[in-house]
C-alpha cells in the first residue's frame, strides 16, 4: 500500500463512535456565531442588534477576496454583537449572538433545486464562496480559493480526502457511509470547477466499510484508494504524497504539483451549496472520549454552544481536559462557553488519567523526532532553537515548512512540547515581520 | 639529536618569520581608544544604543566624530572617561528606568486554566493567549527577568516582577520581551505612573481582576496639568512631559492602581529673598502660598504638592525644594 515518510501509528480509538449514525442536535435557543471562521481576510458584519434574521441568511460580508462570510444558524433575533472567547486565538473576538424563534424558518427562495452540472464555472465559484463553504477538516481556509488556481498553474488530480488519520475522530467515516452520494457528487462539481477529469478519494484501511461502499458507488472517474494506516496520511501534502508520488516544494501549494485537496466533509458541503443553494449552517462533529458520557457523531448548527453540545452527549464523567478537533492537532478549551465553529470536526473529553502529564527534560539527542517528522525536517534542533527563542536560525532550518501535525512530541521520550516551541519560534517571526513591515 | 634539534629548530624559525610577517602586513588597524571605550562600557551587549554591541558602539564613537552618547546604561564616571578619551564632551543620555504596569498578582487577578508547558510568557502567551483572567495582565512567568542583562529584575512573591530600581540602566531589553507590552520605559526622574494597561470595560475588568484601572476619569479631573489621559477603552495614562509630580492623582484614585515612585519634595520660600510680588500665589494650583505684597510669601507645607510652578515663576529665585 502507499505511504510517505515518516509519521506514527498512535492508538485510534475510534471504536466508541465509528459504529454509531449521525444523530441531529435538536434546534438551540441561544446561538453564538464567531465572526471570524477562516483562515484569510476579516469579514464585516452586516446585521445589527434587535434585527430579524431567517436561516441562511448571510451574517457578514467578507472584506477581501481569501474571506467567507457567516450565516444565521435558525430563523430568530440577533440579540447583540459582542466579544466572546474564540476557541482557537482564545481570546475576545466579534460574535453574533442571536435567540432562536422556533420557527426554523429558511430565508426566501432557500432551500431551491438546481443542476450544478449546466451551471458555469464563475457561477459555481460564487456559490460556494456565498454559501461561506471553507476547509472542514480543520484548517478553515476558504474553499473557493482552493477551487481557483493561478493560471500557469495546470490541475490534473483532484484528491478527496477521506482518511481521517486523527485518532477519534470519525465524522468524516459516518459522513461517507451514511451520505455517499453527497460527497461524490460534491466532487464531480469540484472537479468541474477545476477541469479535471480524473479524481482519487483516498481512505484509510481502517474504514472498510466506507472503502466497499464507495467503491461501489463511485462514478468511473472517481477512483477509490485504500491507504494503509498511518498518521499525519490526511494532512494534504502527505496524502499528494502517498497517492501520487509528488512532493510539494518546501514553501510550496499543492497546485505546485498539478494538485488539489478537498476534505470529504467540505466535498458534500460544496453539493448542498451547488445544488440546493444552502450555506454552511451546519457541521457533523464526532464528540468523543472517555470523559464524556455518551460518545456521539452529531450533526450540529454552527455558533452551537459547546455545552449544550456536552450535555446531549450525556455530560462530562471525570472530564480534565476538552479539545476542539482530535488529541493529534486539536486546541485545548479553559471554558464551555464557546461555540462550535465550521472547522471543529470533533470535540474531544479526556479525563484525568489520559493527561496525565509530567515535565519535559533536555533533549537527549535520541532523534526519534527526525525519524517521525512526515516533512522531514530536524524537530530536535528546533525545539533547541524554541528554548532560545532564536527564530532566524530556525528558519534556516526550514521552521516554515512543520505542520504542527504533532508526531515528534508524540514520540519524544524527554517529553519536551516540541510542537509548542516551534509555534513559539513562528508567533515570534510573524511578530518580527509585522515589526519591520511597520517601520 | 643535533640534526633532529636543526630541523625542528629550524621549522620554527622560519615559521616565526612567516607569522612575523603576516602580523605586520595584516594587522588590523585599530584605534586605541576604541579598546579603551570599551571597556568602560557596561560590556552587557544589550543593543540599546542601536549597535550590535558594546564593541561595534565603541568602534562607533571612535570612528564617527559626529557620534553622540546613546548608551543609557553607562555611569557617569565612565561618561566622563569616555568624554576625556574621545577629547570632546558627550551629552548625558536622559536616564531611563522600567516600569512594570500591572498590580495584578497571584492573588488580584484570576487565572483562567492551568498552564503546562515551557515556563516562559511567550510560549504560555499563544496558548489560548495565555492563563491570565486578563487579557492585558502580567502572566507572571518571568520573561522580562530571564532577558534582562543587569540583574535589574526579580520575581515576587506576589507573581510580579519587580524592577530594582538601582540596577535598572533602562536598555528595554524587557520591554521587547514582555508579550504584552506592560513593561515601560519612563524617565528615571518620573514619580508616578498607572499600573494598569487594561482596555477593558470596568465591568470585564472587574471580572477578572480586583486592583485595575476602572477608567472613572477622578485622576485626568485632579490632575491641575493635563497631564493624564483616560477613556472608556483605555486606562489611565500619565504624560511623562507634563507630569508635574504632585501626586493629586494618587491621593484621588479610588482603587489605588497610581504607583508612586517616590514623593516629590515641596518647596520653601526664602524669606531674606522674597520680594513679596505673589507671582508665585497665582499660579499655585492647589492656593498653599498665602502672603500680603511686599513681604516675604509662606508656603503651607501641609496644602503644597510640589508641582514647583512657583520655583519657575518666581523673579527674584527664592523658592527650593525642601528635602523632606
Amino acid at each position: 500500500m502507499k505511504m510517505f515518510r515518516g509519521g506514527i501509528h498512535p492508538p485510534e480509538e475510534k471504536e466508541s463512535t465509528r459504529a454509531k449514525a449521525i444523530e441531529d442536535f435538536p434546534l438551540s435557543t441561544l446561538y453564538s456565531v464567531m465572526l471570524q471562521q477562516h483562515l484569510g481576510g476579516p469579514a464585516k458584519v452586516i446585521v445589527g442588534q434587535g434585527d430579524i434574521v431567517r436561516k441562511g441568511q448571510p451574517l457578514s460580508e467578507p472584506l477581501g477576496y481569501v474571506s467567507v462570510p457567516v450565516h444565521a444558524p435558525t430563523s430568530g433575533k440577533i440579540k447583540e454583537i459582542a466579544k466572546k472567547i474564540h476557541p482557537v486565538t482564545g481570546t475576545l473576538s466579534p460574535c453574533i449572538i442571536m435567540e432562536a424563534d422556533g420557527r426554523d424558518e429558511w430565508v426566501e427562495g432557500l432551500p431551491c433545486s438546481r443542476d450544478p452540472f449546466i451551471m458555469e464555472r464563475d457561477e459555481l465559484l460564487e456559490a460556494i464562496r456565498a454559501a461561506g463553504i471553507v476547509g472542514m477538516g480543520g484548517a478553515t481556509f476558504p474553499t473557493h480559493v482552493k477551487l481557483s488556481p493561478p493560471e500557469g498553474k495546470p490541475i490534473d488530480t483532484f484528491i478527496i480526502n477521506g482518511v481521517e488519520c486523527e485518532p477519534y475522530l470519525s465524522a468524516d467515516h459516518r459522513l461517507m457511509l451514511e451520505e455517499p452520494d453527497k460527497v461524490l457528487n460534491g466532487a464531480r462539481v469540484a472537479m468541474k470547477i477545476l477541469g479535471v477529469d480524473r479524481a482519487i478519494l483516498a481512505i484509510e484501511a481502517n474504514k472498510p466499510d466506507a472503502i466497499r461502499l464507495m467503491e461501489e458507488k463511485a462514478p468511473p472517474e472517481i477512483r477509490v484508494e485504500s491507504l494503509s494506516v498511518k498518521y499525519p496520511q490526511g494532512a494534504e501534502k502527505q496524502l499528494i504524497k502517498a497517492i501520487t508520488g509528488r512532493e510539494i516544494p518546501s514553501g510550496g501549494l499543492p497546485m505546485d504539483v498539478g494538485t488539489v485537496v478537498q476534505n470529504a466533509g467540505t466535498c458534500a458541503a460544496i453539493w448542498d451549496s451547488c445544488s440546493k443553494g444552502i450555506p454552511l449552517i451546519e457541521r457533523i462533529t464526532t464528540v468523543t472520549g472517555r470523559g464524556v458520557s455518551d460518545p456521539k457523531n452529531v450533526r450540529v448548527r454552527i455558533g452551537t454552544l459547546l455545552k449544550e453540545v456536552i450535555q446531549f452527549c450525556g455530560g462530562t464523567n471525570n472530564a480534565a481536559k476538552i479539545i476542539f478537533g482530535g488529541p493529534m492537532m486539536g486546541i485545548a478549551q479553559f471554558t464551555q462557553e464557546i461555540p462550535i465553529l465550521k472547522g471543529t470536526s470533533g470535540v474531544l473529553v479526556l479525563t484525568e488519567k489520559e493527561t496525565d502529564i509530567s515535565d519535559y527534560s533536555a533533549c537527549i539527542s535520541c532523534g526519534r523526532c527526525v525519524e517521525a517528522c512526515p516533512m522531514g525536517l530536524l524537530p530536535s534542533t528546533l525545539s533547541k532553537l524554541g528554548e532560545k527563542g532564536t527564530w532566524e536560525r530556525a528558519l534556516k532550518n526550514d521552521l516554515m515548512d512543520c505542520i504542527e501535525c504533532g508526531c515528534c512530541t508524540y514520540v519524544c521520550p524527554a517529553g519536551r512540547p516540541i510542537v509548542h516551541f516551534i509555534k513559539h519560534l513562528k508567533a515570534l517571526f510573524r511578530t518580527a515581520g509585522a515589526k519591520s513591515k511597520g517601520a | 639529536m643535533f640534526i633532529a634539534t636543526l630541523v625542528v629548530g629550524g621549522i620554527g624559525a622560519v615559521c616565526a618569520l612567516i607569522l612575523g610577517i603576516s602580523l605586520i602586513t595584516f594587522a588590523v588597524k585599530m584605534d586605541a581608544r576604541e579598546k579603551e571605550v570599551m571597556d568602560r562600557l557596561p560590556g552587557a551587549n544589550c543593543g540599546s544604543c542601536g549597535y550590535a554591541g558594546c564593541a561595534a558602539f565603541a568602534h562607533e564613537l571612535t570612528s564617527n566624530p559626529d557620534a553622540v552618547m546613546a548608551c543609557p546604561a553607562v555611569s557617569a564616571e565612565a561618561l566622563k572617561a569616555i568624554s576625556q578619551l574621545l577629547g570632546k564632551e558627550l551629552g548625558e543620555v536622559s536616564p531611563l528606568i522600567a516600569c512594570v504596569r500591572c498590580k495584578g498578582g497571584l492573588n488580584e487577578t484570576a487565572s483562567r486554566y492551568e498552564y503546562v508547558g515551557p515556563r516562559d510568557c511567550r510560549t504560555a502567551q499563544i496558548v489560548a493567549g495565555g492563563p491570565k483572567g486578563c487579557e492585558y495582565g502580567c502572566l507572571g512567568f518571568g520573561t522580562c527577568v530571564a532577558v534582562c542583562p543587569f540583574d535589574a529584575m526579580e520575581m515576587g512573591e506576589d507573581g510580579l516582577p519587580h524592577v530594582i530600581a538601582e540596577k535598572c540602566t533602562g536598555c528595554g531589553k524587557c520591554v521587547t520581551a514582555c508579550p504584552r507590552g506592560i513593561i515601560a520605559l519612563i524617565p528615571r526622574s518620573a514619580n508616578f505612573s498607572v499600573s494598569c494597561i487594561s482596555k477593558d470595560a470596568p465591568k470585564e475588568m472587574k471580572k477578572n481582576c480586583s486592583v485595575g484601572c476602572i477608567k472613572c476619569g477622578i485622576c485626568s479631573d485632579a490632575c491641575p496639568f493635563d497631564a493624564i489621559s483616560v477613556s472608556k477603552d483605555k486606562a489611565a495614562e500619565i504624560s511623562q512631559d507634563r507630569c508635574r509630580k504632585c501626586g493629586l492623582c494618587m491621593s484621588a484614585c479610588p482603587v489605588s492602581v497610581i504607583a508612586s515612585l517616590r514623593m516629590p519634595d515641596k518647596v520653601r520660600i526664602i524669606p531674606d529673598k522674597c520680594k513679596g510680588c505673589g507671582l508665585c500665589r497665582q499660579v499655585c494650583p492647589v492656593e498653599a502660598i498665602s502672603g500680603k505684597p511686599k513681604e516675604a510669601y509662606l508656603v503651607d507645607i501641609g496644602k503644597c504638592i510640589g508641582c514647583g510652578l512657583c520655583i519657575e515663576k518666581c523673579p527674584a529665585d527664592a523658592i527650593e525644594r525642601k528635602i523632606s
